[in-house]
């Protein structure tokens, strides 16, 4: 797709030995830029608004504003921006509040190097990234989960078609999108959707990418 | 008296007792004194008046066998004679003694008598001497104007004595009702001086008791205010490990896991860049202990105090716990706390995590237990009821009782809540607490989970 024009990126980290050895890994990156880097959130937010980059790299703990909070009024104030929230914290809590406030990407900070890359990638695509830990993490905990209740897998009530549906939402495919690659109408995509969200017993977009991630169906 | 009240009293009382005792046995002795003296006095009187009875008899005697004697013929003479020698010695040992017993007011009129009685027997003595012709012709004179003046002067003398031994009898009665009051106002003074006594040593002991109840009640309240300090200290100190745990939790969080990162990201990128063989090996070493130190710094923050619960509350902070502790040992948790808002205030949140927290650890280290279950629950009146129930081995809670389960008390305690401990050996055990919670409308406002993300600087 648009390889010609370069991902433009806005790093914010109020750490900044952390931010540039970040600058220098993504820099190296063709096709990668960096627009603009902020050491605080309410600075990060500025840029967001002046630069509307196509991807924000988002530390979590940051003076003046943290990067949860951040999150939530850059994805208001430019929506084609996608966020990557960088974090230490491996625990469900985090992730559930980075997505709620509308993050794409959650990487742990162990594994930078071999994720960021690809987090970017990934979500200037319009899908979601996290780190494989926690992939894995939420994967254990669902099966855990699942053997503790002694639950049926909801999953086995999807359709096929409701399965394909399913994985192309959680990767940040909109309806339209997925109407086209389908060959379906739109409608019908709606309704496939709300049948989703029903069965599996969900209500946003966030929890559907979480289960979606659970699961292993996305990455 | 202060350091040995016991002395003071054991000398109080067997004080008193010494001299009630005394006091006894002083009358006891008196009366018996009293009354010996009294039989004596009258013993003696009638052995005196017996003897003088004896003396008066024996004189009367005499003098009849005189006049018989001066009246009979010359042949019955000499055993006359010899029945006066008789009553002569009679009256002698009589007069005899008498003499021992004889008192100074009488002695004046007995030496009166006893030399009358003397000069009697001497008269009558030469009677006896006498010839036939000597005795007709002075007999009739004789026998009237000298033995019957004589024997009736004696007589009269003898009854003087007899008089002074009465009277001799009446000052012994004296004597004895003089003893008698003597004893009846030893008697009284013993009375009182026991009775001030035993009312000294009434008060004394009085004081004594009060002294001791009031030092008592000092200690006590002393003791009191002791414990309600140290109750405060306690929970001083509770609050400032809390704080600092939670200051180095945020410290180790922040920086060092951010430099750790920092270096870790700095060798990885390196190590992209073409190097010499000999320098590749050092890179990888730095990256090996950057991720430790990242590791070591996360575990360390969150075993301190973990970051949800000030970030997002109560309720997902227990839910991490639970997810760990599955993690680590394989003990199910589960948390129920459906109705429960995070933004308890803080020293609640922070004792119900804690004492979730040991009890599960706890539950881990000895239950040997399957499952543990958490639950939250918001009651009317304004109680927090939390319960962490399991179906392990259980133990005897009335005996066992660790550093960890007094620590939970305390927290609990210091909010006013109840800590109770249900475990039989077999029956698994249930901890439950009741923390009151002042602020009810604020909880009722709290429904809603969705706290607003803390950050962790901002």
């Amino acid at each position: 797709m648009g390889c010609m024009t370069p991902i433009r990126i806005l790093l914010a980290d109020d750490h900044n030995l952390l931010r540039d050895g970040l600058r220098l890994l993504l820099e190296r990156q063709p096709g990668f830029v960096v627009v603009a880097e902020a050491g605080d959130g309410r600075e990060a937010l500025r840029l967001a608004e002046e630069h509307c980059p196509d991807v924000a790299v988002m530390d979590i703990a940051m003076p003046l504003l943290n990067g949860i909070d951040a999150t939530k009024r850059i994805v208001d104030a430019c929506a084609p921006t996608s966020v990557i929230i960088l974090s230490m914290h491996h625990d469900e809590s985090y992730i559930v509040r980075a997505l709620n406030a509308g993050a794409r990407g959650y990487l742990l900070k162990d594994s930078l190097k071999a994720d960021l890359i690809g987090a970017v990638k990934a979500v200037s695509q319009g899908h979601s990234y996290f780190s494989p830990q926690i992939r894995a993490l939420l994967q254990e905990d669902y099966f855990r989960e699942m053997s503790d209740k002694h639950k049926t897998d909801s999953f086995e009530l999807l359709t096929a078609r409701e399965r394909e549906i399913l994985q192309l939402a959680a990767e940040g495919k909109s309806n339209k999108d997925v109407a086209q690659l389908l060959n379906l109408s739109q409608y019908t995509v709606e309704t496939h959707r709300a049948h989703i969200l029903q069965k599996l017993n969900l209500h946003t977009v966030p929890e559907l990418i979480l289960y979606a991630v659970r699961k292993g169906i996305i990455h | 008296m202060r350091r040995h009240p016991w002395l003071a009293l054991t000398a109080g009382f067997g004080g008193l007792l010494l001299l009630m005792a005394a006091a006894q046995l002083g009358a006891l002795f008196m009366i018996d004194n009293l009354r010996d003296s009294g039989t004596q006095v009258q013993r003696r009187f009638l052995e005196r008046s017996r003897t003088l009875e004896q003396i008066r008899s024996s004189i009367y005697l005499s003098g009849t066998v005189a006049r018989d004697s001066l009246l009979a013929p010359a042949a019955s003479a000499s055993s006359q004679l010899a029945e006066v020698n008789r009553l002569h010695q009679q009256t002698d040992e009589a007069l005899e003694k008498y003499q021992k017993s004889i008192e100074p007011e009488e002695a004046a009129a007995f030496a009166n008598l006893r030399s009358e009685i003397e000069a009697y027997w001497r008269v009558l003595d030469r009677t006896f001497a006498w010839s036939d012709t000597e005795r007709m012709e002075y007999r009739y004179q004789f026998f009237y104007s000298e033995l019957i003046p004589r024997r009736t002067n004696m007589l009269q003398i003898a009854d003087r004595v007899g008089q002074l031994n009465e009277q001799a009898l009446l000052r012994g009665d004296q004597q004895f009702s003089g003893r008698f009051e003597q004893l009846r106002l030893g008697l009284i003074g013993m009375t009182v001086l026991t009775l001030i006594g035993g009312l000294t040593l009434a008060v004394n002991t009085s004081v004594l008791i009060l002294r001791l109840q009031k030092e008592v009640h000092a200690r006590l309240n002393e003791n009191i205010e002791a414990k309600t300090s140290l109750r405060e200290l306690s929970a001083k100190l509770v609050r400032a490990q809390e704080e600092e745990r939670r200051a180095l939790s945020r410290e180790l969080h922040d920086e060092a896991g951010q430099s750790f990162s920092a270096i870790l990201l700095e060798a990885e990128n390196l190590l992209d860049e073409p190097h010499r063989d000999s320098v590749r090996p050092h890179l990888e070493s730095i990256r090996g202990m950057a991720e430790r130190g990242l590791a070591a710094a996360r575990n360390l923050a969150l075993l301190l105090r973990p970051s949800m619960l000030d970030d997002f509350g109560l309720v997902p902070a227990l839910n991490w716990q639970a997810r760990e502790l599955a993690k680590r040992t394989g003990l199910r948790v589960q948390v129920s706390a459906a109705e429960l808002s995070a933004s308890l205030p803080e020293e609640h949140k922070t004792c119900i995590y804690r004492v979730v927290q040991e009890a599960l650890n706890n539950v881990a280290k000895h239950a040997q237990a399957s499952t543990a279950q958490v639950t939250l629950a918001l009651r009317n009146e304004g109680l927090i009821d939390l319960t962490v129930q399991d179906d392990g081995s259980g133990f005897d809670a009335a005996r066992v009782r660790g550093l960890g389960l007094l620590g939970m008390e305390e927290r609990v305690h210091h909010l006013g809540g109840e800590f109770m401990i249900d475990s039989q050996p077999g029956l698994g055990t249930r901890l439950k607490v009741t923390l009151p919670f002042a602020d009810l409308a604020a909880i009722n406002g709290m429904h809603d989970t969705n706290t607003d993300f803390a950050g962790r600087r901002s």
